[in-house]
C-alpha cells in the first residue's frame, strides 16, 4: 500500500496557522514578485479566483469581497512543509518527497490493520502538530493514492483520511473522475483522449493497453496500469538532484544602471551556486539572461542571453559569480529598463564523479574549493548572505513583496507575540 | 573548517592530528560531545515553536516581558495546563481550567488586582493554540 500526502490549499494553510482568524475568509498567496496567484483558500476559489490568475486581473475581486493578500513567504513555507515531513516520518519507514506540499508514504510490511483508520490518524497527527490540514490518500499505487487523496478534499466526512482499494469502489470513483486530473495525464494528451470519447478515468481504464502506448507511449500505459492497481511508478526515497538550477526574478522596479543589474545578477548567480554545492554537483554550463518588460509598449525591448560554458566544470563561488557578471555586462544594453533577469546553471555532474585531476591538479583550484566552503560555512552558521562576493552589493533582490507575512518560525525578529 | 598546516620538517610518524602539532597526545581528542540546548528544550521538533511574551499578567508564573516561550503544540491540553491561546484576533498565555461548562483563562499576578479571569464564551474565537513547555528569561 501506499499513502500520499497532500497539504491542503498549503501556502494559505501555512499563513492560517499564525491567523487563526483568517479561517473562513478568502484568501490568496501570490507568487514571486507578487504576480500571480498561486494559493486560494476554498472561499476563494468559491469567489472564481483561478490559479495562476495575474493578480491584477484580480484586484476588484480582492476589493469586492475583501480577500485577503499575502506576498509569498518560502521561509515560512519551507519551514512547515519541513514540520510535516517530520511528522509523516513517524508513519512510515519511508518517505518519497514529491513537492513542497506532496509526500508519497510507503506502507509495505507495516503491520497495520485498519488502513481507513492509519489515514485518519496521520491527517489528524499532522493537523495537531502543525496547524496544516493534510490529506491522506491510502491505496495499492501511488496513481490510485493521488485520487483517494483528493477524496478527502471532497468530502470532510472522511476527515482527512481515505483508504480506496475495492475494485467495485475504485470503479465507482474512477467513473466521476475527470480523466485529465490524473496523475500523468497531461495537457497535451487530454485533447486527444477527448477526441476519442475518453472523459474520465473509468473511460481511460477502459480502453486497450496496446491503445494506450499507441496514443501515449509507456509513461501511459504505467498511469493506465496504476489505475488498474498494478504498482508501476518507483518508489522514489532518495533524493533526485537536480539536472539544472534556475533562479531568477523580477524586479520591483525596472533597473537601467549597469551595476545595480549586476548586483542582482550575481546574487541570483551565488543563491545558484550554493544550491549547485549543496547538492554535491558541479556545471559544466551557466546561461545568462535579461528581458525588458514586454506589457510596455513604445518602449524599446530586448530579451537576451548568454550561454557561458565552464573551461572545467565547477561549483565554486567565485568563479560561477565572476562569470555571471562578466556575461551580463556582454548583454547590457544601456538604452535599455530590464524587468527581469535570472541564471541557470546546466549540465550537471556529481562532483565526486568527475575525473580526479580535473580538480586535484591545480592548487589554485584547491584554493577556490575552500573559499567555496568557507562561504558556505560562514553562511550557514550566520544566515544566508552574511558573507557575500563584493559585486553582489548588499545583497537584497529588488523583488516586490508588499503583503509578506513575518517569518515566524525561522527568525527570532519575527517570531509571534503573545500579548498577556 | 581550514584544515591546519603540518609542518613540513616532521617525519610523517610523529604528525599529530588536533590542535596539538607535536608533543602528548590529548586524551579529549575523541570526545565530539557538546551539551545541546535544543535537544534539552525542544522534545517534538515538528510541532515546537517560539513566542515572545508581551505584558505582565503572568509575572507569578515565571513569564516576565520580553522572555521567549516554547510552545509545544503536540500535546493535548488539560485541566490547568499552561497555554497559548488565541481568542479574538490575539495571542495570550494563560492557565487554561475548566469550570462545569466555561473555560476559564487565569491571569498569573497577585499584585495587580486588575487583571481577572477570562471566561470563554461561545461568542468568543477562541482554541488552544499550545502548550508552554519552557520559559527562556535573560536575568
Amino acid at each position: 500500500m501506499y499513502a500520499l500526502a497532500d497539504c491542503n490549499n498549503f501556502f494559505v494553510s501555512c499563513e492560517r496557522v499564525f491567523r487563526p482568524d483568517l479561517n473562513g475568509k478568502p484568501v490568496i498567496v501570490l507568487s514571486n514578485n507578487d504576480g500571480c496567484a498561486v494559493a486560494r483558500s476554498n472561499e476563494a476559489k468559491a469567489l472564481g479566483i483561478k490559479m495562476g490568475v495575474p493578480f491584477f486581473k484580480i484586484r476588484h475581486l480582492v476589493e469586492k469581497h475583501e480577500i485577503i493578500v499575502f506576498s509569498g513567504n518560502m521561509a515560512l513555507y519551507g519551514d512547515m512543509s519541513r514540520r510535516v515531513r517530520l511528522t509523516l516520518q513517524e508513519f512510515a519507514p519511508s518517505l518519497e518527497v514529491y513537492s513542497i506540499d506532496e509526500v508519497f508514504l510507503d506502507l509495505h510490511g507495516m503491520p497495520i490493520e485498519d488502513f481507513g483508520k492509519y489515514a485518519r490518524e496521520i491527517s489528524r497527527i499532522c493537523l495537531r502538530n502543525t496547524g496544516i490540514p493534510v490529506s491522506i490518500g491510502i491505496s495499492p499505487t501511488k496513481t490510485l493514492a493521488k485520487i483517494a487523496s483528493k477524496l478527502c478534499k471532497q468530502y470532510p466526512k472522511l476527515q482527512g483520511g481515505c483508504y480506496m482499494h475495492r475494485p467495485e469502489d475504485i470503479e465507482k470513483v474512477l467513473r466521476k473522475f475527470p480523466v485529465e486530473d490524473v496523475w500523468g495525464i497531461g495537457r497535451r494528451t487530454t485533447p486527444k483522449l477527448y477526441q476519442r470519447g475518453i472523459r474520465t478515468a473509468f473511460d481511460f481504464v477502459k480502453m486497450d493497453e496496446e491503445r494506450v502506448r499507441a496514443l501515449m507511449g509507456i509513461t501511459g500505459v504505467r498511469t493506465h496500469r496504476e489505475l488498474r492497481g498494478i504498482p508501476c511508478i518507483k518508489f522514489e526515497d532518495s533524493v533526485v538532484t537536480k539536472q539544472s538550477i534556475c533562479v531568477s526574478s523580477s524586479f520591483s522596479k525596472e533597473i537601467t544602471d549597469c551595476r545595480d543589474l549586476c548586483s542582482q545578477v550575481a546574487n541570483f548567480a551565488a543563491k545558484a551556486a550554493e544550491k549547485l554545492r549543496g547538492q554535491g554537483s558541479v556545471a559544466f554550463e551557466m546561461v545568462v539572461f535579461a528581458m525588458t518588460n514586454r506589457f510596455h509598449e513604445n518602449v524599446p525591448q530586448a530579451y537576451k542571453s548568454i550561454l557561458v560554458p565552464f573551461v572545467e566544470p565547477t561549483g565554486e563561488q567565485r568563479t560561477i559569480v565572476g562569470a555571471a557578471v562578466a556575461a551580463l555586462r556582454e548583454l547590457y544594453d544601456a538604452r535599455m529598463s530590464y524587468k527581469k533577469a535570472g541564471v541557470v546553471i546546466t549540465r550537471l555532474e556529481q562532483r565526486n564523479q568527475i575525473t580526479g585531476s580535473l580538480f586535484e591538479d591545480s592548487e589554485a583550484a584547491k584554493r577556490e574549493s575552500r573559499v567555496s566552503y568557507l562561504i558556505d560555512s560562514i553562511n550557514q552558521q550566520y544566515g544566508h548572505g552574511s558573507i557575500r562576493i563584493g559585486v553582489q552589493g548588499d545583497g537584497s533582490i529588488h523583488k516586490l513583496s508588499e503583503h509578506r507575512s513575518p517569518h515566524y518560525t525561522t527568525l527570532w525578529s519575527d517570531i509571534p507575540t503573545a500579548s498577556i | 573548517m581550514i584544515p591546519y598546516e603540518i609542518e613540513e620538517t616532521l617525519p610523517a610518524e610523529n604528525w599529530m592530528v588536533g590542535d596539538v602539532k607535536a608533543g602528548f597526545p590529548s586524551p579529549a581528542e575523541d570526545v565530539h560531545e557538546k551539551l545541546d540546548l535544543i535537544k534539552l528544550l525542544v522534545r517534538n521538533p515538528a510541532s515546537t515553536f517560539f513566542f515572545r511574551i508581551d505584558g505582565v499578567s503572568m509575572v507569578d508564573a515565571a513569564m516576565d516581558e520580553g522572555d521567549i516561550i516554547i510552545v509545544d503544540r503536540s500535546m493535548e491540553p488539560f485541566n490547568g495546563c499552561m497555554a497559548v491561546c488565541y481568542i479574538d484576533g490575539g495571542y495570550t498565555v494563560k492557565r487554561v481550567e475548566i469550570h462545569g461548562k466555561e473555560l476559564h483563562l487565569l491571569p498569573a499576578n497577585e499584585s495587580n488586582v486588575s487583571y481577572k479571569p477570562i471566561i470563554v464564551t461561545p461568542d468568543n474565537q477562541f482554541m488552544v493554540w499550545g502548550l508552554v513547555t519552557y520559559v527562556i528569561k535573560k536575568v
